[in-house]
């Protein structure tokens, strides 16, 4: 008799079916944005998926004074799994998995992804970033609403980009320690204890800003900028370079276009599994804000009133940064939100199940 | 005990191999037993009668019943492939329905090994298949269908 066996770690967990090949459902909780996509695919009716809503809801994690009402609930903040799957059910087909739009389920045969065998439909999704468009501004990493950009740059150094001599009269200086206070850059040491009064100044740091020079009351430090008195005749703009790399973490990365809009150099390049269109009734939306909270890719927001007074819609979208992923409609308690999915982009398959477990995305 | 009904339904595949006119050394070869033991057997001696009129219910019993003992009797793949080929009364057809997801369940069931997937669909060869209709019943989407087919042909060596 063929058994499947689950493993559960914390909220992750495998099933595997090992008889002619070896086969491995494994679900990833971090990474599942709860769109259900699964729950609807599944040809054996073996998934499930959690109030997704409720598991969502941004709450506060710190002790807050609060009513004493609100703070006697806060241990039961829901923490829970966003699907389960019935491993008596499971047949380890892997539709949830090739359908899966955060790429949350793998199913692995003979411990390789389906994502990675010809057979087997995947979207055509991706996010590419030129290197040599790319001006390392972080704005991407900022704007990712997965966290799965890293920006790795090194500056130039900063002596490199200024030029000047800087000189202080230890005889004259009374060591007041006024220029230190000044430096902006922090690169003047004064010593003040009697006896071992001292000045020291870093080349490496001083930027030739001058505030130095004009507050001493002693007139004890000479010093030019070479740049404002002769140009830059010796300044090496090569050594003025930003350099470094973008990591992306392609696991938690959903391909939400946030990078590409915000990118000032168009390096960011995403292409998107669904397309389609979103439309929000504003007269059933109740303001909850749940499908703000549940959104992985920061699409939809309260907008904010300009000047008082000012009439607004209840809720926006950024649409271009939606993936139509049908999270925000399936947890809606008001059915105001109606997500349609026009086109699937994915690669062909010989199976038809798998080709109508496509189309059927579309709505 | 099982070793009897082991040997017993050898004896019965050995005189129905010669009556199809195999020689001593081929059925030898075929059944993975020592020449000597062929002629044992068409001489009729050696064995237990008993057993062998229990080995010849066995091969009375449907296809699944019979796969299943024959299973637990030889356990090695090749020499269940080999006993049940031998006493295969049917030829069958396999058709795998547009609906088939590709799970390979019936891969996984199937004891003869007949059944691969080949793009996403279950393939199953007829050859080997006999009949028991595991995949059929295990099929989570129904896409399975074994058709019986007469066969008159007598079997030819592999």
């Amino acid at each position: 008799m063929i058994k499947n066996v689950k493993e559960v770690k914390g909220k992750d967990f495998n099933i595997k079916r090992s008889a002619a090949e070896d086969r491995e459902l494994s679900f990833n909780d971090d990474i599942c944005i709860g769109c259900g996509i699964c729950e609807n695919t599944c040809p054996v009716g073996a998934i499930e998926i959690a109030a997704i809503g409720n598991l969502s809801r941004n709450y506060f994690t710190t002790d807050f004074s609060g009513h004493r009402k609100i703070a006697q609930n806060m241990d039961k903040i829901p923490t829970g799994v966003k699907i389960t799957i019935n491993e008596d059910k499971c047949v380890l087909c892997g539709m949830c998995s090739g359908l899966c739009p955060a790429d949350a389920l793998d199913l692995k045969i003979a411990g390789e992804s389906i994502k990675d065998l010809d057979s087997y439909p995947t979207y055509n999704k991706s996010v590419d970033f030129d290197e040599d468009e790319c001006i390392l501004c972080e704005r991407c990493e900022t704007a990712c609403p997965r966290e799965a950009i890293t920006v790795k740059r090194e500056l130039p150094n900063r002596a490199d980009l200024v030029t000047g001599e800087i000189d202080v009269d230890k005889d004259t200086c009374i060591n007041c320690g006024i220029c230190e206070e000044l430096c902006p850059a922090e690169a003047i040491d004064v010593t003040k204890e009697p006896g071992s009064e001292d000045i020291v100044i870093d080349k490496n740091k001083c930027v030739y800003c001058l505030v130095c020079k004009k507050a001493c009351p002693v007139d004890a430090i000479k010093a030019v900028c070479r740049s404002c008195s002769y140009g830059e005749y010796d300044f090496d703009p090569e050594k003025a370079v930003t350099t470094g790399n973008i990591i992306v973490d392609k696991e938690s990365c959903i391909n939400c276009g946030w990078c590409e809009g915000v990118c000032p150099t168009d390096a960011a390049k995403v292409s998107k599994a669904f397309e389609g269109t979103f439309e929000i009734d504003q007269d059933k939306c109740g303001q909850c804000g749940a499908c703000i909270d549940t959104c992985p890719c920061n699409a939809l927001y309260f907008p904010k009133s300009q000047k008082s007074g000012d009439m607004l819609p209840t809720l926006e979208i950024r649409e271009e940064y939606c993936i139509h992923c049908g999270a925000c409609e399936k947890l809606c308690p008001n059915e105001a939100l109606t997500v349609k999915r026009t086109k699937i982009n994915a690669t062909a398959t010989n199976s038809k199940a798998w080709q109508d477990a496509i189309n059927a995305l579309k709505n | 005990m099982p070793k009897h009904i082991a040997s017993s339904l050898k004896y019965l595949a050995t005189i129905k191999l010669r009556k199809q006119g195999f020689s001593q050394q081929q059925i030898a070869d075929d059944l993975d037993i020592d020449r000597s033991t062929v002629s044992h057997y068409l001489n009729g001696r050696n064995l237990s009668w008993n057993s062998i009129e229990f080995a010849k219910t066995l091969t009375k019993l449907n296809n699944k019943d019979f796969l299943l003992i024959t299973q637990a009797l030889f356990k090695d793949l090749d020499k269940i492939r080999t006993i049940i080929l031998i006493f295969k009364k049917n030829e069958y057809k396999g058709i795998v329905d547009d609906s088939c997801i590709g799970c390979g369940l019936c891969v996984d069931l199937c004891i003869m090994e007949a059944i691969s997937l080949n793009a996403l669909t279950a393939q199953i060869n007829s050859f080997y298949c006999c009949g028991c209709l595991t995949c059929e019943e295990g099929c989570p989407t129904n896409s399975i269908k074994i058709l019986e087919e007469n066969n008159d042909q007598k079997r030819e060596r592999s």
